[in-house]
């Protein structure tokens, strides 16, 4: 398995949500970067089988196997109905693998852990409709006990670390699309996760949006200092995004590959999209993903 | 989860059925409350009263009312929906006296037919149609209206006439909604149906059952009460199971495309 | 000028509508059509309206009336979510309970009542437990669809979001069953009001179906009071149901149904 790159970003890169409180986050103080022995999220053998027994019985995921470290950037890619989205709903908690195991932080998991924060792709759907923008990012809070004028602060931080002003009365669908997404990485954001899991955060919106998404997810990644697993389809997207790159067969899926992305800390849309390492890794990411 | 062989889920429908009537048995075994007297008593005095006795023809009237009040009722609402649909002054005209009967409750008219139309079972007929068409009326005004307009596009493209395109078109577009109107038109029907027998007739099967309770014949009147209970579901089962049949295609896309509602 | 026929020109055809039947009423009436003693004038009817609405008398009625139909519904209504609830969430019991409930749900409430009257007396307390049975069956079974039908990416996201017991039945499981439970209350609320006139008409409890028998048994005299009455509930009728209409658009203003209809909603993307 390749070495994690190393944390991105400055020295005080805790102080995301603005008020510089410490993240209570064990590994981090022991290993650092490029702990290895200290996966933030450890997956061994995962297996998965879906009406299993019936005559309609079909395999998602035959074996994967990866750990991500403390602050890595991971994408997830693979062609369409590689179990991509089953393999996140495992590393997340919210499904059962049929064997081996997902481990976080040392952990096993058996629901959605409290530090795990999920984005989904359809935020029409997952934005909750009956309730205002501020009251979608206030109920993790409450569901975690934060006092009320610390939730009313958070709301704030994070709707302003989205890059969204005074939306919290409105309605999720008085939202445009992108707009609707941020919100939902503000309401996954405002407790704080160590680990965020994006499942095609931005296959649903349109390509203008999905650059200013990107750079918004690595500007609050290297902020927060977050571990971010990131599910798409889309390899320029990987690219761009990620430390690291899963690259996963068809169905039923299977690690074929994981590579580095070796483009650096700082990236952005037109250059690094441009440069000879970013084709070079885009040509033969395409030559894994693509059907012979 | 629906993986479970046929006998588990036919054992798990059928199981709490049993279970309660059992419990009912059991409990009312021993009971010396003049209200619930034993199942088994119960169970004796049917025989004797429904199947030995003449209790039986008590049904005749009843379901004789029901059904031509019903059905009366459901016709004249259906064309006076699919009336208003067509001319729209007339929708317009008609809608505030038409609600107005609709969400009046049907049988604080009972007095006033009675002063009306005196006892007999024309009066019954005619005040189970009553109650059975506004709802039936609504129902297919509203689902009718709602029938899209591609469709109609489709029918002229087609050279469809207007009768035929009420038939092929309108009539198949909105026959959920319509089949909705009548299920409810079928239970203000069963509760007409009743209440005009309790209030003011000499036979039928509410009048059994109040004539059973006012004279304290506990037991009998819970015969009523169990006969009444079993004709009305199977009146509802049997309206189910038409429109079942008759919106087949309808169940079967939705099942298919969605939730059912 | 021109926007005052403008606007009144919606309400012009049903007002003639509403003119021409009452004035058709007079003239079968006063030319003798029919009897007094069958069908009274409609001036002695409006008369009689008139001189019943300043009486407490009817006040009352329709205050018992109206209180019936709101603890029954109440009763109903809380019963069923807890239920339904429940049984939505749990396949097996769902499966278990699926049967009796469809039974329950076929019985007419109707066939209780001598049953209900015979145990609780003409009171408000048979009135309610008349409603509540009639109401609960299928309330319950809405509320379970309602719970069933919840999207996936919704459930997923209250797990992800560790909303979990009483926060998630409140803040999430409730408002994505609203639509369901907002329809089958409509629906139950119509029939409650049916139930509560029929507990009032034959078993003797106070209200405004009681009241209307009351003007008929009082002999010729009265029947103008009786149809009075009878104009009375079916206010009601509307009174209610266009009170669900206000309340369903207030409570579901988020549902896409109802989004835009009311003040200043910007149309969704």
């Amino acid at each position: 398995m390749s070495s994690p790159s190393p944390l991105p970003g400055s020295p005080d890169a805790n102080d995301l949500i603005g008020d510089g409180m410490t993240r209570t986050l064990g590994t981090a103080a022991a290993g650092g970067p490029g702990a290895q022995d200290h996966p933030v999220l450890d997956v061994q053998g995962l297996h998965k089988v879906f009406n299993a027994g019936r005559p309609d019985e079909r395999t998602a995921i035959d074996e994967v196997s990866f750990s991500i470290a403390k602050g890595e950037f991971v994408c997830v890619v693979g062609p369409s109905g590689a179990g991509k989205t089953t393999l996140l709903r495992c590393m997340s908690g919210l499904a059962a693998p049929s064997s081996g195991t997902v481990r976080f932080e040392g952990r096993e998991l058996t629901a959605v852990p409290d530090e795990v924060g999920v984005v989904f792709q359809d935020y029409g759907r997952s934005l909750f409709p009956w309730l205002t923008n501020g009251r979608n990012i206030d109920l993790p809070l409450r569901a975690r006990k934060v006092p009320r004028p610390d939730r009313e602060k958070r709301v704030q931080e994070v709707l302003e670390a989205v890059g969204l002003g005074h939306v919290e009365r409105q309605y999720p669908w008085q939202l445009s699309g992108g707009m609707q997404q941020r919100v939902a990485i503000a309401r996954t954001l405002s407790y704080r996760p160590d680990l965020l899991l994006m499942d095609e955060p931005f296959a649903s919106v349109d390509a203008q949006t999905r650059f200013d998404l990107e750079d918004l997810i690595l500007r609050v990644r290297r902020d927060a200092g977050i571990t971010v697993v990131l599910v798409t389809h889309d390899i320029d997207e990987a690219i761009y995004l990620a430390d690291r790159i899963v690259v996963l067969s068809g169905s039923p899926s299977r690690v074929r590959e994981i590579l580095d992305v070796p483009l650096g800390p700082d990236r952005d849309q037109l250059g690094t999209r441009s440069s000879e390492e970013f084709l070079a890794l885009r040509k033969h990411l395409l030559s894994l993903v693509m059907p012979r | 989860m629906t993986g479970r062989p046929r006998w588990a889920r036919l054992l798990l429908a059928v199981w709490l059925p049993v279970v309660l009537l059992a419990a009912w048995w059991v409990a009312s075994a021993t009971s010396d409350s003049p209200y619930f007297p034993p199942l088994a008593d119960i169970l004796d005095e049917f025989v004797d009263e429904w199947v030995l006795g003449d209790a039986k023809w008590q049904l005749l009237p009843s379901l004789r009312n029901l059904s031509v009040g019903f059905v009366g009722g459901s016709v004249l609402g259906v064309l006076g929906g699919a009336l208003l649909w067509r001319i729209p002054v007339l929708r317009r005209a008609t809608n505030p006296i038409v609600y107005f009967l609709y969400v009046l409750p049907a049988p604080a008219l009972l007095p006033a037919m009675i002063a009306l139309f005196g006892l007999g079972e024309i009066r019954q007929m005619a005040l189970i149609a009553f109650g059975a068409t506004w709802p039936a009326m609504l129902n297919t005004l509203d689902g009718m209206r709602g029938v899209d307009e591609v469709k109609f596009d489709t029918a002229r493209a087609m050279g469809f006439g207007s009768l035929r395109t009420v038939w092929q078109v309108v009539l198949p577009g909105a026959s959920p909604q319509i089949a909705a109107g009548l299920r409810a038109s079928l239970q203000v029907s069963i509760i007409l149906m009743v209440v005009s027998e309790m209030v003011a007739a000499e036979e039928g099967i509410g009048y059994f059952i109040l004539e059973a309770q006012t004279v304290f014949a506990i037991t009998t009147m819970w015969t009523g009460i169990l006969v009444l209970a079993v004709v009305g579901t199977a009146l509802n089962y049997a309206f189910m199971g038409l429109e079942r049949r008759m919106l087949a295609w309808h169940h079967g896309s939705r099942r298919i495309g969605g939730v059912p509602a | 000028m021109q926007t005052v026929t403008r606007y009144a020109r919606p309400a012009l055809v049903p007002g003639a509508t509403l003119l021409v039947v009452l004035v058709g009423w007079q003239a079968v009436t006063a030319s003798g059509l029919f009897r007094p003693d069958q069908f009274p004038t409609m001036t002695d009817t409006f008369s009689a309206l008139g001189a019943a609405l300043g009486t407490a008398e009817l006040w009352g009625a329709v205050g018992a009336t109206l209180q019936g139909w709101a603890v029954g519904l109440v009763v109903a209504a809380v019963l069923a979510i807890v239920v339904g609830a429940a049984l939505g969430a749990n396949d097996l019991a769902l499966r278990s309970a699926a049967s009796v409930i469809e039974i329950f749900k076929a019985i007419p409430a109707i066939a209780i009542l001598p049953l209900v009257i015979l145990v609780l007396g003409s009171t408000l307390g048979m009135k309610v437990f008349l409603i509540a049975f009639g109401a609960f069956w299928p309330l319950v079974v809405q509320v379970i669809y309602g719970v069933r039908a919840m999207d996936p990416t919704v459930s997923d996201t209250a797990r992800a979001l560790g909303v979990r017991g009483l926060r998630r039945f409140v803040a999430v499981t409730l408002p994505s069953a609203s639509p369901y439970v907002a329809t089958g209350l409509r629906i139950a609320s119509a029939s409650a009001l049916i139930l509560a006139v029929v507990a009032e008409l034959v078993g003797g409890a106070e209200g405004i179906g009681r009241r209307i028998l009351f003007a008929r048994n009082a002999g010729v005299s009265a029947y103008p009071t009786m149809y009075a009455y009878i104009l009375v509930a079916g206010a009601l009728g509307i009174l209610l149901t266009g009170a669900f209409f206000l309340l369903e658009r207030k409570g579901m203003h988020w549902h896409e149904s109802q989004r835009g209809v009311g003040t200043g909603g910007l149309k969704a993307r």
